[in-house]
């Protein structure tokens, strides 16, 4: 469903992302991990079609991120880090809006609302403007927003971070509900929590992918972390 | 299509949710209000003095460019310098939209708003028309060539601070940057006295000057294609620019 291969990206000389490679199945749900600035969040705005990458290649379902990149848009949910929104919209009025930029219209556009205001706990606060609403219900707008058009591919960057522990187990929750029918890419920090919804796991350290397997469910917690630290720490 | 239409309709209702838009509605109607109570008073003079063309009096005041002058820097700030910053514009370019759709839904945003800004300015119309006996008592044509003349005009200035405000991150710097530079094709109006209107510089400053167009040609109910010509060029120039400013993100 996601497949990249060779990606580089620099910023002026800095190299973001050198030679990045992988690939995500149908219905997969991965984890996307590393340190602060290694990459993560510019490889997935490229995924994303918001930046261009220097070299190498990135297909959406087959769909050239580059070449057809409104095409390739068109099949992705993208939630960005931190999330911004238009804090004087209110959040019906906001996700009926970026809806129509994603070409959802009438009868099949209020279906969708209803759902994603169902899915992600919305119902309450559906007419409350957006700049009134809490660090954590901005994030479930900004889910909701990703998830409106069905899109075939989800990308989240950080979708947790910020929330409270009872948010977190609810937003979990709802990723591992999604990985069902759509597939799943997402950044985060906590190790713990990959090791709960993912099926795999790929580490990415100064722009380069430091290791790529699948999680087999009898591992035990914590054995990531370790990996982790050995993969980022050693200097 | 519809997307672009989507979006042209959150443009112009952001107007409307940020107070800018009552503040600039406000000082428009009070300026061209007060400029249309001094034309209602020249028109009714006694004596030897009044004034010939009516339009001329909204349209050709220095102090109306003055005012005009800060409009559509004020309109055109936020449009991408707003969302630049806030960091809405990675969602709004993720989006399944193409550039030129954003560029384009944003201007026209723009730019309706600024024709409904002129609207209410309709009502002075059947007042100047001195319409009595049911019928008009002077020529309705300048009128009309005024209001081309505005629309196309606020869609030059309009598309030039668009331009600034795909560059920047701060909805001020936009603002001013963008003021300057629409001062470009106001100021040589100003100079008009001292200069010998048959040579060079006067009419090559003729060209560029928007306040000389309106007083000696829109108001006085005459279409310069020259005028037009630059006002549509410079508009889609900008809105070029900006389509390509927008896609500088993908490789710097």
């Amino acid at each position: 469903m996601i497949q990249v291969e060779h990606l580089t990206k620099y910023y002026g000389d800095y190299p973001a992302v050198r030679d990045v490679t992988f690939f995500v199945e149908r219905g997969q749900v991965v984890g996307f991990l590393g340190p602060n600035g290694a990459g993560k969040s510019t490889t997935m705005r490229i995924l994303a079609g918001y930046l261009a990458a220097t070299s190498g290649k990135a297909t959406i379902d087959g769909v050239d991120v580059f070449w057809d990149s409104v095409e390739a848009r068109r099949r992705i949910g993208y939630m960005p880090e931190s999330c911004p929104l238009y804090p004087e919209m209110r959040v019906v009025e906001y996700l009926r809006f970026r809806a129509g930029l994603k070409g959802l219209y009438g009868s099949a556009r209020r279906k969708r609302l209803d759902y994603v205001l169902e899915r992600c706990w919305l119902k309450e606060v559906r007419r409350q403007l957006i700049g009134t609403l809490s660090k954590g219900y901005r994030q479930r707008v900004g889910l909701a927003d990703a998830l409106i058009a069905e899109p075939k591919v989800l990308i989240l960057d950080e979708p947790t971070s910020g929330l409270d522990p009872t948010q977190i187990r609810e937003t979990r929750k709802l990723i591992r509900e999604l990985g069902e029918d759509h597939t799943v890419l997402l950044s985060t920090h906590i190790l713990s929590e990959v090791e709960r919804i993912c099926e795999r796991v790929i580490i990415i350290n100064k722009g380069e992918v430091a290791l790529d397997r699948s999680l087999t469910d009898g591992e035990a917690t914590g054995r990531l972390e370790e990996v982790f630290v050995q993969i980022t720490g050693a200097e | 299509m519809r997307a672009t239409w989507t979006l042209i309709r959150r443009e112009v209702t952001a107007y409307f949710l940020s107070p800018i838009a009552y503040v600039v509605l406000a000082a428009f109607l009070l300026v061209t209000g007060h400029l249309f109570y001094l034309t209602m008073t020249s028109l009714t003079a006694r004596g030897p003095v009044g004034i010939e063309w009516p339009m001329r009096g909204l349209l050709a005041d220095e102090r109306f460019w003055l005012v005009f002058l800060f409009i559509p820097p004020l309109l055109t700030m936020r449009l991408f310098a707003e969302e630049r910053g806030s960091g809405t514009l990675e969602m709004l370019l993720t989006a399944p939209l193409r550039d030129g759709q954003v560029v384009l839904a944003k201007f026209l945003g723009a730019w309706i708003f600024y024709v409904l800004l002129w609207l209410p300015t309709a009502i002075y119309l059947p007042v100047l028309l001195h319409f009595t006996d049911g019928r008009f008592q002077i020529d309705p044509w300048p009128m009309a060539t005024s209001y081309l003349g505005l629309l196309l005009a606020g869609a030059m200035f309009l598309s030039l601070g668009m331009f600034i405000s795909s560059l920047v991150r701060s909805q001020m710097v936009a603002a001013v940057v963008s003021l300057v530079l629409s001062l470009g094709f106001v100021l040589a109006a100003f100079w008009r006295p001292e200069m010998d209107t048959s040579g060079l510089t006067y009419r090559l400053l003729y060209f560029f000057s928007v306040p000389l167009h309106f007083s000696h040609d829109f108001t006085r109910g005459l279409i310069d294609s020259r005028h037009v010509v630059l006002y549509v060029s410079v508009t889609v120039f900008f809105l070029f620019l900006t389509v390509r400013s927008l896609e500088s993100r993908r490789w710097r």
